[in-house]
């Protein structure tokens, strides 16, 4: 037998070109997809051949030959938070997203792993959520917490990806600024395993599954920072008696200071500086200043409040590096 | 079912009834004198001791990537010799030309309207214009074979790659 991969006349092969011109293919209709052809696509080859015998002309057209395209087995996870996500009281919020790099549909089941390798500490797993509005951002309520048992994404088109949101809370003992990661793994529900393993019959269209080069599971490293704050309070008192000296002595006025220092990367909120008035002292009306400026006694508009039961000023929310003076000031009796 | 090959052919149940009786055969309105069957393998690449060679296997499982070698056989069954026998593939539209073809195969990069020899072949640019067409382009493969004598028998061959 001999093998012709070589071309001879080209005029002879213009009757052949005509047969065949009808079945004019799309050749790129399939590589739109970067996964390649999709599985359980047929791949039908036939031949047909124009010839002469003597003066007639003849065609004769081969058998078809079919081969189904199998499923490949692959998956891409990546992460999306670009700078550490923040913790504090609230927990924190990494994102991921996990691409169906296969050519078959397929569901990915996940698993979040918070012991990661040169943690400064191991964050708490408080949820896998999906991303079920695709709007990239974790919307308490609104996108599907998936339960603890069934983790795992919706079926995938090939080359569809979904975005998933971990939400990872502080343990006791993270200390403010430490920094932790958590690895995100997306498996193929079908299998997974070496390159080249094959799961007869459970691809797409009847045909095998056969895992690809990412073993069909990928994960990925998101990191968080927790967020500390924490407060030191100083009170000072200075003394000025009606002679014009520092003696405690009745009549003499004694100013104290509250310094309320915020130190850490995150906030304190709902922050309360309170005091009371010492025995045998009595509050001096309109003393309470906050940061220099004068409050009210009365429970108004203002911070504070000053009187005989003490004095309380609010300061919400202060951020770490920030530091509060309350003043008020007691006249000894 | 993982694979679908048809492995029997009109064309090749023809040639048998020529072969089993000329007589049969000369009433039938004017039975093809050559018989042409298709067949394809899967082309894995095997590494033994370091060396690599690709051996052809059943075509199993076939995924993205992988290269499939088709063959088209052909058999002048009659008595007259055939000339000017022209076999025309077109591509499936799931399957590029392997670039690794040898060179010197006849291809059309537009559905058959034109053939020539890859490199001489332009097809339209994304970005405007047209550019040299390469081997993912092509949409069909033929081959001419001048002349097959009576009796005589060839094959015809291209490599694919699972798009």
């Amino acid at each position: 037998m001999n093998t012709y991969i070589t071309p001879l006349r080209r005029a002879a092969g213009i009757a052949g070109c005509s047969l065949v011109a009808l079945s004019v293919t799309a050749p790129f209709a399939d590589s739109a997809h970067a996964t390649g052809v999709l599985a359980g696509t047929l791949i039908e080859n036939t031949a047909t051949a124009t010839y002469q015998t003597g003066t007639t002309t003849g065609t004769v057209v081969s058998n078809k030959v079919t081969v189904k395209v199998d499923e490949l087995l692959d998956v891409a996870v990546a992460t999306l938070s670009t700078a550490p996500a923040t913790a504090n009281s609230e927990p924190a919020v990494l994102i991921y997203s996990v691409t169906n790099s296969g050519n078959g549909p397929e569901a990915f089941n996940l698993a979040a792993d918070p012991k990661v390798s040169g943690n400064a500490f191991d964050g708490t797993i408080k949820s896998v959520v999906l991303d079920s509005n695709n709007n990239g951002v974790y919307d308490p309520g609104v996108d599907t917490v998936l339960t603890t048992g069934s983790l795992a994404t919706p079926l995938l088109a090939p080359d569809k990806s979904v975005k998933v949101f971990v939400l990872v809370t502080l343990p006791v003992g993270a200390t403010d600024a430490q920094t932790s990661q958590v690895r995100l793994t997306a498996t193929a529900q079908t299998g997974s395993g070496t390159p080249g393993t094959s799961f007869a019959g459970k691809g797409e269209g009847g045909g095998d599954a056969v895992v690809g080069l990412t073993t069909a599971s990928a994960n990925s490293l998101a990191a968080l920072i927790a967020s500390l704050a924490n407060i030191t309070l100083t009170k000072s008192a200075t003394i000025l008696d009606p002679f014009g000296t520092a003696k405690p002595v009745p009549g003499a006025v004694v100013t104290y200071s509250l310094a309320a220092k915020v130190t850490g990367s995150g906030s304190l909120d709902g922050l309360h500086v309170v005091d009371t008035i010492p025995a045998g002292t009595t509050y001096v009306p309109g003393s309470l200043k906050l940061d220099s400026a004068a409050l009210t006694d009365a429970a108004d508009g203002d911070a504070g409040t000053g009187g005989a039961s003490g004095i309380d000023v609010a300061l919400g929310k202060v951020s770490g590096g920030t530091t509060r003076n309350v003043v008020f000031a007691v006249k000894i009796n | 079912m993982k694979l679908s090959f048809i492995v029997k052919s009109l064309a090749g149940a023809a040639a048998m009834v020529a072969m089993a009786g000329p007589a049969l055969a000369a009433a039938q309105s004017a039975p093809s004198p050559v018989s042409l069957k298709g067949d394809v393998m899967l082309e894995k690449t095997v590494t033994e001791n370091g060396v690599s060679k690709v051996e052809l296997v059943e075509p199993k499982v076939v995924i993205p990537g992988d290269h499939l070698l088709f063959t088209t056989r052909y058999h002048n069954e009659g008595k007259q010799a055939v000339t000017n026998f022209v076999v025309t593939n077109p591509l499936p539209s799931a399957v590029a030309l392997s670039s690794d073809a040898a060179p010197g195969t006849e291809v059309s990069v537009d559905g058959g309207k034109t053939w020539g020899q890859l490199g001489s072949l332009k097809v339209p640019a994304k970005e405007g214009g047209e550019r040299t067409a390469t081997a993912t382009d092509v949409t069909h493969v033929r081959w001419t074979i001048p002349a097959i004598a009576p009796g005589a028998s060839g094959e015809v061959q291209y490599h694919g790659i699972v798009r």
